[in-house]
């Protein structure tokens, strides 16, 4: 009983966690124990922390920081390296919430580029304040405000519909009700997220009641298909590669069963995801630090990637990807935003399908 | 004999009843959220669905109990009033059920009915509803009844056998809960997803030779590092052999009785590895 009682000291939150070496450190544990060898020099902490030689290696495409100026042809960003400059493609694109010209992007928004060559210094692709919001909406205020629960890790936002898109967003959400999901691309501002593009179609059902997966015989399928989404960084570092998982081991995940009763009026239709069961996709339980690869079905790109947080909420919802090719049906990985560019995704793409190897 | 097959409603209905309602509640039980059962109340507003279901399983349990109750000498002493009234009250509410099972399937396609908790997530079709009518119109022909008694001459209780398998058989024709028994009774979990939790592994550990192999150059009482990969769980001792700090790492498959397990022993300063398996690479999927 007296090794039960540690049990919380093991919990899989990294931002908590006293020293997030060990989640790097267990693949090699792993390894060195079952003789399976994934790709070496990777490590997940260490790109994670950023500015460091592994966080160049790791990113070989994608560029974080905030734009310190630009002009037709040079794009200069503050990153976690210091001021760079990179010259900008003649067919670079910008997105700034819709496509604009690389020169209309602003002094001081928080960028995330492509560049055109794995470490090359050309960039071909600029996000400028993208954000997304996923989860239930909890309150609704007026027509157009909304907040939005998007689970226990990452807490609420308030979500306004911008009056050039509500009519595409009601089109997608028609439900912009209290216990319904949304998902919705936007850009971000202090405080809130100016929704402008639908994620994907609003569920039918209320977000506590998913529907059942169905089972599975023998062992889970490997590797398994579905899409694969990105979220903001929140607490993560900007430039983190890796990727939120939906099916964290909830032995060690430290995860919150049963639905919270606060005293906020919204905690009546808030879901805790951990709570609802599986959801329509059935993973393998993993934790932090274990490696996946994962091949962007749409850009024929594959990395190996480390599970670096929980993405639950991707349990709640069914969808499928269908601009190349129908993707079966759930959310198998939560990227983040470093991860989903380095993939070759495009932010206001939403998705894209996706193969995930368990352990590489 | 129509009367002897009108009185084998009554345990049938009570039985149904008493069943549906267990299954309700050994759902919130299981899952200890009432929101899971909140299905049969789909068509309330929200803030509405948990007093209703809680109703609904309540009626459920009393009629299943009434229609016992009133159904020998004592309930139908009298008057017979109370056996009457049960039996109304329970047709009345499988009539209510078809209304609401008719009207979920239009507005909640994909909504299972909820009916016997989680074997009934399919989504509602015309077996649930006329199921709900067959009971209904079962329920009417128990009004009027006199007290039950056993069937006397054994030809009619071989009638009544036969009847009773035929509505057995109707009714499990008119439920798609029985498929999901029979997949669920022939279905064992995949290991990768099962859930099992740390205290039983670090049990299984510790009991294991190769934990008495190598307790000895374990240093602390608790390990370092647990998490879990697939079917395996790892457990991360710090230790020291010869003057060096090291690290044990257990690997132990996750099944419930002796299950396999791996050791590796790694410098703690290095993490060179200074004991390692003999095996070739292992799925996280596979056995040994």
């Amino acid at each position: 009983m007296r090794l039960l009682a540690d049990i919380p000291r093991w919990c899989d939150d990294v931002t908590d966690s006293a020293s997030p070496a060990r989640f790097a450190r267990r693949s090699l544990f792993r390894e060195a124990v079952l003789g399976r060898r994934d790709e070496s020099g990777f490590s997940p902490i260490a790109a994670g922390n950023g500015g460091t030689a592994d966080a160049e290696r790791s990113l070989v495409y994608t560029v974080t920081g905030r734009i310190l100026d630009v002009s037709p042809h040079v794009l200069v960003l503050l990153t976690e390296r210091g001021e760079q400059r990179f010259p900008l493609a003649a067919s670079a694109e910008a997105w700034r919430g819709g496509p604009v010209s690389p020169a209309a992007l602003r002094q001081g928004d928080h960028a995330i580029a492509r560049r055109r060559q794995p470490g090359g210094p050309v960039v071909n692709r600029i996000w400028a304040e993208v954000g997304r919001v996923t989860g239930t909406i909890i309150e609704r205020d007026g027509p157009a405000s909304l907040l939005v629960d998007e689970g226990p890790a990452k807490g609420r936002r308030i979500v306004i519909i911008g009056p050039e898109a509500a009519g595409r967003i009601q089109v997608r959400f028609p439900r912009l009700e209290p216990g319904y999901l949304i998902d919705v691309i936007g850009l971000k501002h202090d405080g809130f997220l100016r929704a402008l593009i639908p994620a994907t179609s609003q569920p039918p059902y209320l977000a506590g009641h998913p529907p059942a997966p169905p089972l599975v015989n023998g062992h889970v399928p490997d590797p398994v298909s579905g899409t694969a989404v990105w979220h903001e960084p929140g607490e993560e570092p900007e430039g983190l590669l890796g990727l939120a998982y939906p099916a964290l081991d909830p032995e060690t995940s430290c995860e919150r069963t049963g639905s919270a009763t606060g005293a906020c009026s919204g905690d009546l239709h808030a879901v805790d995801p951990h709570g609802t069961g599986p959801g329509c996709v059935r993973l393998p339980y993993l934790s932090v630090g274990s490696l996946l690869r994962l091949r962007n079905d749409c850009a024929e790109r594959s990395r190996l990637l480390p599970v670096t947080s929980c993405g639950a909420t991707a349990r709640l919802f069914c969808d499928r990807y269908v601009t190349c090719g129908t993707s079966r049906k759930g959310r198998i990985a939560d990227l983040t935003m470093a991860a989903f560019v380095e993939l070759g995704g495009a932010l206001e793409a939403r998705c894209f399908n996706a193969t995930m190897t368990i352990g590489g | 004999m129509l009367t002897a097959v009108r009185e084998l409603q009554i345990p049938l209905l009570a039985a149904l009843l008493l069943g549906g309602c267990a299954a309700k509640g050994w759902r919130v039980l299981r899952s200890r959220s009432m929101a899971v059962a909140m299905d049969p109340a789909g068509l309330f507003p929200l803030r509405l669905r948990r007093p209703v279901m809680i109703v609904m399983c309540a009626t459920e349990f009393g009629l299943g109990l009434a229609l016992l109750a009133t159904a020998g000498r004592v309930g139908a002493a009298g008057s017979g009033l109370p056996a009457t009234t049960v039996r109304v009250a329970a047709a009345l509410f499988f009539l209510v059920a078809v209304g609401a099972l008719n009207e979920t399937r239009q507005r909640r396609p994909d909504a299972g009915c909820g009916c016997f908790g989680e074997f009934s997530d399919t989504p509602i079709g015309w077996r649930a509803i006329i199921r709900a009518g067959v009971l209904c119109a079962a329920a009417t022909v128990t009004i009027g009844l006199p007290p039950l008694r056993m069937p006397s001459p054994p030809t009619t209780a071989e009638l009544l056998l036969a009847a009773l398998a035929f509505e057995l058989s109707l009714i499990a024709f008119l439920s798609p809960e029985i498929g999901e028994i029979l997949v669920r009774l022939g279905y064992s979990e995949p290991c990768e997803l099962r859930r099992l939790p740390v205290g039983r592994t670090l049990t299984a550990l510790h009991s294991s030779a190769q934990w008495r192999r190598y307790a000895g150059q374990v240093s602390a009482a608790a390990p370092d590092d647990v998490w879990r990969e697939g079917c395996w769980r790892f457990v991360v001792y710090p230790g020291a052999t010869r003057g060096r700090r090291v690290d044990i790492v257990f690997a132990i498959y996750l099944q419930a009785r002796r299950p396999p397990i791996r050791v590796a022993v790694l410098d703690a300063d290095t993490d060179e590895v200074l004991g390692r398996p003999g095996l070739a690479s292992l799925s996280l999927s596979r056995r040994l």
